[in-house]
C-alpha cells in the first residue's frame, strides 16, 4: 500500500474530498438548462474516458467509440419501448451488448494496426450508423422517443437536478476504475504495448487478448455512457451517433491529452460547455475546434494535460536549471546457483538436455535466403557467443528463436520443447528473454515500470479480478513494486527508477534492457550486441554482469562483435556467414579457423585459392 | 444475366471516382506516410469549387474542372506545410491532425456555400446508350475516360519525369533521397498538391451523379481509402482495382440489401482486411525499419 500511495499521481485525499463537496453543490448554483448541460458533459466525459484508454493508453486507434456508445443507447431505448423491459435491466443488457460489439470490433485489431484501424473502425461505425436510420425496430430517421424514466427507490429521476447525483455517482465510480486500471498492471501493460508491442510480447504481454481488453474497456465505458444517455434524453435519434460528432469526440479526447485521463475528462467537460455557449453558432464552432485540433497535434502533442510538464521543462532549460547527474551504481552480482541452481534444475528434470537446440532452420524473405540450414546446440548454463560479419543473419536467428518470425524450414528446441512458431508472449512465459540490437524500451513508461511490466508474470485473464476482486490486484502490487525496488537496486538503477529511459544515457538504458530481461526470471537469456556503444568500463561492467547471471543458472547467448568481449566470456562461439553456420568451437579454435578468417577479411584476400561457391546474399 | 451485367456497369463509374479518391491517398501516403483524413473534404472543396465555376459562373465543364483543380492543389499545399512537423514521425498524430484539417474544411464550406447542399447539372446530357440491351448514361463514360486519362498522366508524371522519379525515390527512402540531393519537402509537397488535385477530380466529377454538400465527404471519402486499402495502401494499380471493387460492391450491396447496403460494404470491407492486411496487391510504403 505504502508504495502505491509514493506513485507520484496518486490523488490526496483532500483534493477527493475537495472535489466531492464541488460535486456535491455544484447543482445548488446552476439554473435548469445549466444543469442539463453538466449531465451532458458527464454523458460525453464517460464517453471520452473509454476513448482514452484504448487510443491513448493502449494505442489503439478506435474511431467507433460512438457507436459502441449508440449500440448501448438503442439497446436500451429497444427494450424498454419495444420489448417491455424495465430500464434497469435494459441497461444491463445494454452493457453487454457495447461490451460484445466491443469485442467485434477489436477482432481487425489482432490483424491491423494505426491508420488501417482508424479507416476500418470508422467504417464499421458508418455501417452501425446505416442501420439506425434504416431498421424499423431502430425508429429510422425519427429515432425511438418515450424511453420511460429510470426508477431509483422513489427518487424521481425525471428532474435534472436528481439525475445529476446519479451520473455524478456512476462517473466517479467509472474514473476511479479507470485510473486504478491504468496505475496497476493491466494498465502498464496496455501502454506497454503501445510504445512498443514487440517488446512487450517478448517480455510476456499477450498482445492479442490486450487489444481486445482495451477495445472492451473503451466500449463499456461507451456503453455506459449510452445507458445514462437514454436515461436522461429519453429519446435517441441517429443524429447524435454520426460522424461528426465521432470527430468531436476526438477532439475532446486530443485536446485534454489522450494519454491522460483526466485530461480526457476536462477535454470532454470543456468542449461541451464550449459547445454549448455557441450552440447558435455550430459552423464556427466547430471551425474553431479543427483548428484547435490542428495547432494542438503541431504544437503540444500531449495536449492540456501534458502542457504543465512541459512547461516545467521550459522554464527549467531558460533558467539553466538541469537534473542534478546521477551516476549508475555498481550490479549487485546474483547468488550464485551454483550446485543448488543449475544442478537441481538438471536433477528435477531428470536429464541434461540442452538448453537450445536449433535444428536445421531456414528463413527465406521472399527471395532473400537470410538462414539456411542452421543448426547449434547451447548447453545448459552455458555462454555461448554468435558471431559473423553484418547481414550474415545473426539477428534473423534471434527473432526466429525468440518468436519474432515463423522459420521457413527446421525446428527450434527450449528445454527440450519445440517452440518454433510459438510467439514471444509464450516464450517468455516458458522461461526466454531477450534484449535488442537497438533498444526497445518502453519510452513513455519509467524505468521502474519498464521492470514492472517484465516482473508481472500474471496472465490476461486474470483480469478478472479488476471487476471482482481488486484487492487482489493491490496485493499483487505491492509485491511487484517489492520486486522492483531489489531488481532496481541491483542493477543499481535506484536512482534513475522515475525517469524516462529516453531521457537517460545510452550505457544506462542498455543496463535498463538487461534487468528488464532478467525480471522475468528466464532460463534462456538471448542478448543482442549487448556491448554496443558501450564504453571500456562499461563494457568490463557488462562482462561481469553476464557471468553473474550465468552464475544464478540462467543460460546465455549473445550475439557481439566485440571479439574482446565474446573472447573473454564466450565458452563457445558459433560464426555464422551468409545465413550458414561456418564454425564453432572454443574462441581459439574458431579465431584460427580458415574459413572464418576468410568471412571476416573478404574472398579478395584469398582471391587465389579454390573458394566453395556461394551465392551473395548479404 | 441481363440484371447482373446492368449492376455492374452501374457500380463502375463510381467505381471510377473511388479509384481516384484512392489513388490520391496513396501517392501521398507512400511518399510522405502520411494518411490524409482530410482527403475525403477536399473532395467536398473540390465538387463545391466546380460546381460554383460551372453553374454560378458558368464556365465550360472542363474549364470549371481545372480551376477547382488549381484551387484544392493550393489547400493541399497549405495542409502539407501546417503538418510537415510530424511527416514520418507518429501516425496517430498526423492521423488525428488531418482529421481536425477535414471539420476545419467542412466548417468552411458550410460558411461559404451554405449547409443545405446543391444539385449539378450533367454537362452531357443525352438519352442512355444502349449496348445489347445494356444502358449506358454517356455521362458514366466520360467519367470513366477522363479516369482512364488521369491514371495515363500520373503514371506517365511517375515514370518518365525527373520529378516523379525524385518522388519514388522519396517514397523507397526518404533519408537516402535526402542525401542524394532531393528536396524531399519540395517533393512532399507537389505530392501533397497532386493527391489533393485528384480528390477534386474525383469530386468534381462525382458532383452531377450525387449531391454537392457539405458532409459528402464522408462516406466518398472512407470508401475511397477503403479501396486504398483493399489494393494494398501505396499501390497504384491497386488503388485502381481497389475502386472498382468497392464501386461495384456498392452497387450489388445497393441491389439486395436496399437501405443497409453501406452496412454489407463495410462488414464485407473488413473481412476481406482481415485476411488480407496488406490488400490484395500488397503494401506500397515508406519505409520505417
Amino acid at each position: 500500500m505504502s508504495t502505491l500511495l509514493r506513485h507520484r499521481n496518486a490523488p490526496r485525499l483532500g483534493t477527493v474530498a475537495g472535489f466531492v463537496l464541488i460535486a456535491w453543490l455544484l447543482p445548488y448554483t446552476l439554473g435548469g438548462y445549466a444543469i442539463h448541460v453538466v449531465d451532458v458533459a458527464l454523458v460525453f466525459a464517460l464517453l471520452a474516458i473509454g476513448m482514452g484508454l484504448a487510443m491513448g493508453i493502449a494505442g489503439q486507434i478506435n474511431l467507433a467509440q460512438i457507436a459502441f456508445f449508440g449500440v448501448s443507447a438503442y439497446t436500451t431505448a429497444i427494450l424498454t419501448t419495444h420489448n417491455g423491459l424495465g430500464f434497469w435491466p435494459a441497461a444491463a443488457v445494454a452493457l453487454l451488448a457495447s461490451a460484445l460489439i466491443g469485442l467485434l470490433v477489436g477482432v481487425p485489431a489482432l490483424r491491423m494496426q494505426s491508420h488501417y484501424l482508424g479507416i476500418v473502425t470508422l467504417g464499421l461505425a458508418l455501417g452501425f450508423i446505416n442501420w439506425t436510420t434504416n431498421a424499423e425496430i431502430a425508429g429510422g430517421a425519427e429515432g425511438i422517443s418515450a424511453i420511460p424514466v429510470p426508477p431509483m427507490f422513489g427518487v424521481d429521476l425525471s428532474s435534472e437536478y436528481l439525475y445529476y447525483y446519479l451520473e455524478v455517482v456512476v462517473f466517479a465510480l467509472a474514473l476511479a476504475f479507470a485510473l486504478f486500471v491504468v496505475r496497476t498492471g493491466l494498465g502498464r501493460r496496455l501502454m506497454a504495448m503501445r510504445d512498443d508491442p514487440l517488446a512487450a510480447g517478448a517480455v510476456g504481454a499477450e498482445i492479442p487478448l490486450l487489444r481486445m481488453t482495451a477495445f472492451m474497456l473503451s466500449s463499456v465505458f461507451g456503453g455506459l455512457a449510452g445507458v445514462l444517455y437514454a436515461g436522461l434524453i429519453r429519446y435517441i435519434a441517429p443524429d447524435t451517433f454520426n460522424i461528426a460528432n465521432m470527430f468531436l469526440l476526438l477532439a475532446m479526447v486530443v485536446i485534454g491529452g489522450r494519454q491522460s485521463l483526466v485530461g480526457c475528462v476536462v477535454g470532454a467537460v470543456g468542449l461541451t460547455l464550449i459547445r454549448e455557449q455557441l450552440v447558435d453558432y455550430p459552423t464556427y464552432a466547430q471551425l474553431g475546434f479543427g483548428i484547435v485540433v490542428v495547432l494542438m497535434v503541431v504544437f503540444a502533442p500531449t495536449g492540456l494535460a501534458g502542457v504543465p510538464t512541459r512547461l516545467k521543462a521550459l522554464l527549467d532549460r531558460r533558467l539553466g536549471r538541469t537534473a542534478e547527474r546521477s551516476v549508475l551504481r555498481e550490479f549487485r552480482p546474483y547468488e550464485a546457483a551454483g550446485d543448488q541452481g543449475v544442478g537441481d534444475q538438471g536433477r528435477e528434470t531428470g536429464d541434461s538436455r540442452p538448453m537450445l537446440e536449433i535444428s536445421g532452420v531456414a528463413k527465406q524473405f521472399r527471395g532473400l535466403k537470410a538462414l539456411r540450414d542452421v543448426s547449434l546446440t547451447v548447453e545448459r548454463g552455458e555462454i555461448r557467443g554468435i558471431v559473423g560479419p553484418n547481414g550474415s543473419g545473426k539477428t534473423t536467428l534471434f527473432n526466429i528463436v525468440s518468436g519474432f518470425y515463423r522459420p521457413s524450414g527446421g525446428r527450434v528446441l527450449i528445454d527440450g520443447h519445440v517452440v518454433s512458431g510459438s510467439r514471444p508472449y509464450r516464450l517468455s512465459r516458458h522461461g526466454l528473454a531477450r534484449t535488442f540490437q537497438n533498444l526497445r524500451l518502453f519510452g513513455e513508461l519509467s524505468v521502474r515500470d519498464n521492470l514492472l511490466v517484465a516482473l508481472d508474470r500474471s496472465r490476461t485473464y486474470a483480469i478478472w479480478k479488476y471487476a471482482l476482486w481488486p484487492v487482489g490486484v493491490w496485493r499483487q502490487e505491492r509485491r511487484l513494486h517489492r520486486q522492483a525496488d531489489d531488481l532496481l537496486d541491483r542493477f543499481g538503477l535506484t536512482e534513475f527508477a522515475a525517469a524516462r529511459p529516453g531521457s537517460l544515457p545510452y550505457g544506462i538504458q542498455r543496463r535498463i534492457e538487461i534487468a528488464r530481461a532478467m525480471a522475468g526470471a528466464p532460463r534462456l537469456l538471448l542478448l543482442d550486441e549487448p556491448a554496443a556503444g558501450l564504453n571500456g568500463e562499461e563494457v568490463r561492467q557488462l562482462s561481469e554482469i553476464v557471468r553473474s547471471i550465468r552464475g544464478s543458472g540462467v543460460t546465455v547467448v549473445l550475439i557481439e562483435h566485440n571479439m574482446g568481449l565474446v573472447m573473454s566470456l564466450c565458452e563457445r562461439v558459433t560464426v555464422l556467414a551468409n545465413g550458414s553456420v561456418i564454425a564453432e568451437g572454443t574462441p581459439a579454435e574458431v579465431v584460427a579457423d580458415h574459413a572464418v578468417i576468410e568471412a571476416y577479411l573478404g574472398d579478395s584476400a584469398m582471391a587465389d585459392m579454390p573458394l566453395p561457391t556461394t551465392e551473395v546474399t548479404s | 444475366m441481363q440484371v447482373f451485367l446492368q449492376t455492374l456497369i452501374g457500380g463502375l463509374s463510381l467505381g471510377a471516382i473511388y479509384a481516384l479518391v484512392a489513388m490520391g491517398f496513396s501517392l501521398v501516403y507512400r511518399t510522405m506516410g502520411l494518411v490524409n483524413f482530410a482527403h475525403a473534404d477536399v473532395l467536398m472543396i473540390g465538387a463545391y469549387a466546380a460546381s460554383t465555376f460551372y453553374m454560378s459562373t458558368r464556365l465550360p465543364f472542363a474549364l470549371a474542372m481545372v480551376l477547382a483543380i488549381a484551387v484544392t492543389g493550393l489547400i493541399g499545399l497549405f495542409i502539407e506545410r501546417v503538418l510537415r512537423p510530424l511527416e514520418n514521425k507518429d501516425f496517430t498524430l498526423m492521423l488525428i491532425g488531418t482529421i481536425g484539417f477535414g471539420m476545419v474544411l467542412q466548417a468552411v464550406a458550410v460558411l461559404i456555400w451554405g449547409a443545405t447542399g446543391r444539385a449539378v447539372r450533367t454537362p452531357v446530357g443525352g438519352a442512355p446508350l444502349e449496348f445489347f440491351g445494356l444502358r449506358v448514361r454517356t455521362y458514366d463514360l466520360v467519367v470513366l475516360a477522363i479516369a482512364a486519362a488521369a491514371v495515363f498522366l500520373l503514371v506517365a508524371f511517375l515514370q518518365r519525369t525527373k520529378m516523379g522519379a525524385a518522388m519514388q525515390a522519396v517514397a523507397m527512402d526518404h533519408e537516402a533521397a535526402t542525401a542524394v540531393g532531393i528536396h524531399v519537402g519540395r517533393s512532399n509537397a507537389i505530392a501533397f498538391a497532386l493527391g489533393a488535385g485528384l480528390a477534386a477530380l474525383a469530386g468534381g466529377l462525382v458532383g452531377p451523379l450525387l449531391y454537392v454538400n457539405p458532409t459528402m465527404g464522408g462516406t466518398i471519402g472512407i470508401k475511397g481509402f477503403a479501396a486504398a486499402m483493399l489494393g494494398g495502401c501505396g499501390n497504384i494499380p491497386g488503388a485502381i482495382a481497389g475502386g472498382f471493387a468497392i464501386g461495384v460492391l456498392d452497387s450489388f450491396a445497393a441491389g439486395h440489401f436496399q437501405g443497409y447496403s453501406e452496412l454489407v460494404v463495410f462488414l464485407v470491407f473488413t473481412v476481406v482486411i482481415m485476411i488480407r492486411p496488406t490488400g490484395l496487391f500488397g503494401e506500397t510504403t515508406v519505409s520505417r525499419a
